[in-house]
C-alpha cells in the first residue's frame, strides 16, 4: 500500500535556515542538554538529555504525564518557556533563523487527535506551503506526499472532496502528508495511532519505517508494542526525567534501570 | 399535559404573529396594489397630492445608505474584531467589549441626535456642502450604529475558531498574519457572515436616527452614485409622513407599502441567515 517513493523526490527544494548548506544531507540530528521547563509552577521536565541519529524512529514512551508530548512541544517551538540547550546540526533552535514559525517548517509535529482543515484534501496537503502560486502548482508534491502517507490509493480520485468526509484513520494519515509535504528534516509525532483502528495504524507505521529512512522521527507512544515494531530508539520518561535511552532490541530484552523494568512489568511507574 | 399546551400554543402564536403582520401590511396596502398594480415600486415620482407612490428613490436611498453603511462597519468592525480577539490583553478586550456592548445599547433618537449637532456641520464644513442632510451623513449613522454588532458577533466567531486549528497551523510554521487570513477568517467567515446580515437587518430597519439625517428628499441622486446629495429611505418616509395620512387613504396605504417591502427584505435576510448557519 505504501507506495516506493523516496521522500528525496521532494526533498529537492528551497530549504531555508542553517539546512541550506545541506542539501545532500537532509536529515538532521538533534541534540538535546539539560532541557527543562515549568508550568504554572510544576516541572514538567527536569535535565533532559538525549541524541538522536540521522535517520530512524525514536520511541518515546512513559507513563501518563512523563512530559513525553511537552517535550515535542519544546523541540518545535510550541512551548517557549524551557531553559537548556536543543540543537538541530549544531544549531540552537532558539536562535533559528526567521524564529519559531521557521524552525516549525524545519521539525514538524503530528498531534495525537487528527486535525484536518476545513477545506479539500489537496488544500490541506498543500496548506504548509507558501503563496497561493507554489500551492495550486504543487500536483506532484501532493501526489508524493499521499503516497508517503499511504493515502494516495484512498484519495487519488477525490483530492477536491472536503478533508472532514475522510474517516479519522485517513485524516491522520493526511495530517503526515501535511507535514511532509513541508519537507521537514525532523518529524515528531505526539501518539499519531492512538484510538485508530488496527488497519490504519498497521498504514500510520508502515509509512512512519518508510519515512524513518530519510529523516529522523520520533514518535510519543503509550503501545509498547508498537514501540518494539518501529525499531530503531527507545527513550523512556518518568516524571520529566529521561531514565534510560537504548536501542529497541536492547531496552525491551535487557533494560538497565529499575524504574524501566518496572514499568515494562507492569505498565506502571513507580520512580519514588 | 399542561406544559405541552402552553408549549404548543406558545409556539402557534409566535408563527401566528408573523403571519398576522404580513397580513395586515398586505390588506392594509392592498388598494394601492388594486388601483395601480405593482408597477409603482420601480416609479421615481412620489406626490402623494397627485396619487403618485413611485417607491424607487426611496428603495435606492435606502439600498445606498446600507451598502454605505456595511462598507464602513464591516472593515473597521472585522478589524476591531481581530485586534480584540488576538491581540489585546484581557483587561483591554474586556473594556472594549464592554464599550461596544454599550454603544449597542444607545438609543436611536441619540445617534440621530449625535448625528444632527455633530456629524451634519462637520460634513458641512468638510465637504462644503449646502447641506449636510445626505446619503453620505445617513451612512456614516448606521455605520456607527452597527458597529457593536459587526464587531461583538465577529470576535466571538473569531475566538471560536479552536487551539487545536491555530497549533495545526502553527506546526506546519505558518506566521499570525498568514494564519489570520488561512485559517482565523474563513472559519470564522460564517460567524461574520451572520454578524452581517444581522447588522444589515438593523441598518435598513433603522428609523429615528436616519430620518434626521438624510434629508428626507424623495429623488433618486444624480448622478446615481453621488451620495453627497440629500435623499429618502423606506423607513424616513414612512415615520416622517405616517402622522400626515389619513388612515384608510392611498396614502397609507402606500406607506404601509413600504413597511412591507422592508419586511419582505428582513424576512429575505432571516431566511438567508439561517441557511447560512445551518450551512455552517
Amino acid at each position: 500500500m505504501v507506495a516506493d517513493l523516496r521522500h528525496d523526490d521532494f526533498l529537492q527544494a528551497e530549504p531555508a535556515g542553517p539546512l541550506e548548506s545541506s542539501q545532500n544531507q537532509p536529515s538532521a540530528v538533534l541534540t538535546v542538554e539539560k532541557l527543562a521547563l515549568s508550568l504554572a509552577g510544576k516541572e514538567i521536565l527536569q535535565q533532559v538529555d538525549f541524541s538522536l541519529s540521522a535517520i530512524g524512529v525514536t520511541s518515546v514512551i512513559g507513563p501518563s504525564g512523563a512530559g513525553k508530548s511537552s517535550l515535542l512541544r519544546c523541540l518545535n517551538g510550541l512551548e517557549s518557556g524551557w531553559t537548556g540547550g536543543v540543537k538541530i546540526d549544531g544549531n540552537d533552535i532558539r536562535q533559528w533563523p526567521g524564529g519559531w514559525d521557521q524552525l516549525r517548517r524545519h521539525v514538524g509535529l503530528i498531534a495525537q487527535k487528527p486535525l484536518v482543515f476545513n477545506t479539500s484534501i489537496r488544500a490541506n496537503v498543500c496548506f504548509g506551503l507558501h503563496g497561493w502560486r507554489q500551492r495550486r502548482r504543487a500536483d506532484g508534491l501532493v501526489k508524493a506526499s499521499l503516497q508517503q502517507a499511504a493515502l494516495w490509493d484512498e484519495v487519488a480520485d477525490r483530492l477536491d472532496a472536503a478533508a472532514t468526509t475522510l474517516s479519522v484513520g485517513q485524516q491522520q494519515r493526511l495530517c503526515i502528508a501535511r507535514a511532509i509535504a513541508i519537507k521537514p528534516k525532523i518529524l515528531l509525532l505526539d501518539e499519531p495511532t492512538a484510538s485508530l483502528d488496527p488497519l490504519s495504524k498497521q498504514l500510520i507505521e508502515q509509512s512512519m519505517l518508510q519515512l524513518a529512512q530519510q529523516i529522523p522521527l520520533i514518535c510519543v507512544t503509550h503501545d509498547l508494542e508498537q514501540a518494539q515494531r518501529l525499531k530503531g530508539q527507545v527513550i523512556f520518561m518518568c516524571d520529566g526525567r529521561v531514565i534510560e535511552q537504548a536501542a529497541s532490541d536492547q531496552f525491551f530484552r535487557q533494560p538497565q534501570q529499575i524504574e524501566t523494568r518496572e514499568f515494562l512489568r507492569w505498565s506502571v511507574c513507580d520512580c519514588d | 399535559m399542561i406544559l405541552r399546551w402552553w408549549l404548543s400554543t406558545s409556539a402557534l402564536l409566535s408563527s401566528l404573529t408573523i403571519v398576522l403582520v404580513f397580513g395586515f401590511l398586505l390588506q392594509s396596502s392592498w388598494p394601492l396594489i388594486q388601483q395601480q398594480g405593482i408597477t409603482f415600486i420601480i416609479g421615481d415620482e412620489w406626490y402623494p397630492f397627485e396619487s403618485l407612490y413611485g417607491m424607487l428613490p426611496a428603495l435606492v436611498g435606502t439600498v445606498w445608505a446600507v451598502a454605505l453603511a456595511l462598507l464602513i462597519a464591516l472593515p473597521c468592525g472585522v478589524a476591531a474584531a481581530i485586534l480584540c480577539a488576538e491581540l489585546l490583553p484581557a483587561q483591554l478586550r474586556g473594556a472594549m467589549r464592554f464599550s461596544m456592548e454599550l454603544m449597542a445599547g444607545v438609543p436611536s433618537v441619540v445617534y440621530g441626535l449625535l448625528g444632527m449637532w455633530v456629524l451634519l456641520p462637520l460634513l458641512e464644513s468638510q465637504l462644503d456642502l449646502l447641506t449636510g442632510r445626505t446619503l453620505l451623513a445617513a451612512g456614516l449613522l448606521l455605520a456607527l450604529m452597527i458597529l457593536p454588532t459587526i464587531m461583538v458577533l465577529s470576535e466571538d466567531a473569531i475566538r471560536a475558531v479552536s487551539q487545536s486549528q491555530r497549533e495545526a497551523a502553527k506546526n506546519l510554521g505558518i506566521g499570525w498574519d498568514a494564519m489570520l487570513w488561512r485559517v482565523l477568517l474563513p472559519q470564522a467567515w460564517p460567524g461574520i457572515r451572520v454578524a452581517t446580515l444581522l447588522a444589515t437587518g438593523r441598518a435598513m430597519g433603522e428609523t429615528v436616527a436616519v430620518m434626521l439625517v438624510v434629508g428626507s428628499i424623495d429623488r433618486i441622486p444624480d448622478p446615481f452614485y453621488n451620495f453627497l446629495q440629500p435623499a429618502q429611505t423606506l423607513t424616513s418616509r414612512i415615520g416622517r409622513e405616517m402622522a400626515e395620512a389619513s388612515i384608510g387613504s392611498l396614502h397609507w396605504a402606500a406607506l404601509l407599502f413600504c413597511g412591507l417591502l422592508l419586511a419582505i427584505i428582513a424576512i429575505g435576510l432571516s431566511l438567508l441567515i439561517q441557511r447560512k448557519v445551518v450551512a455552517a
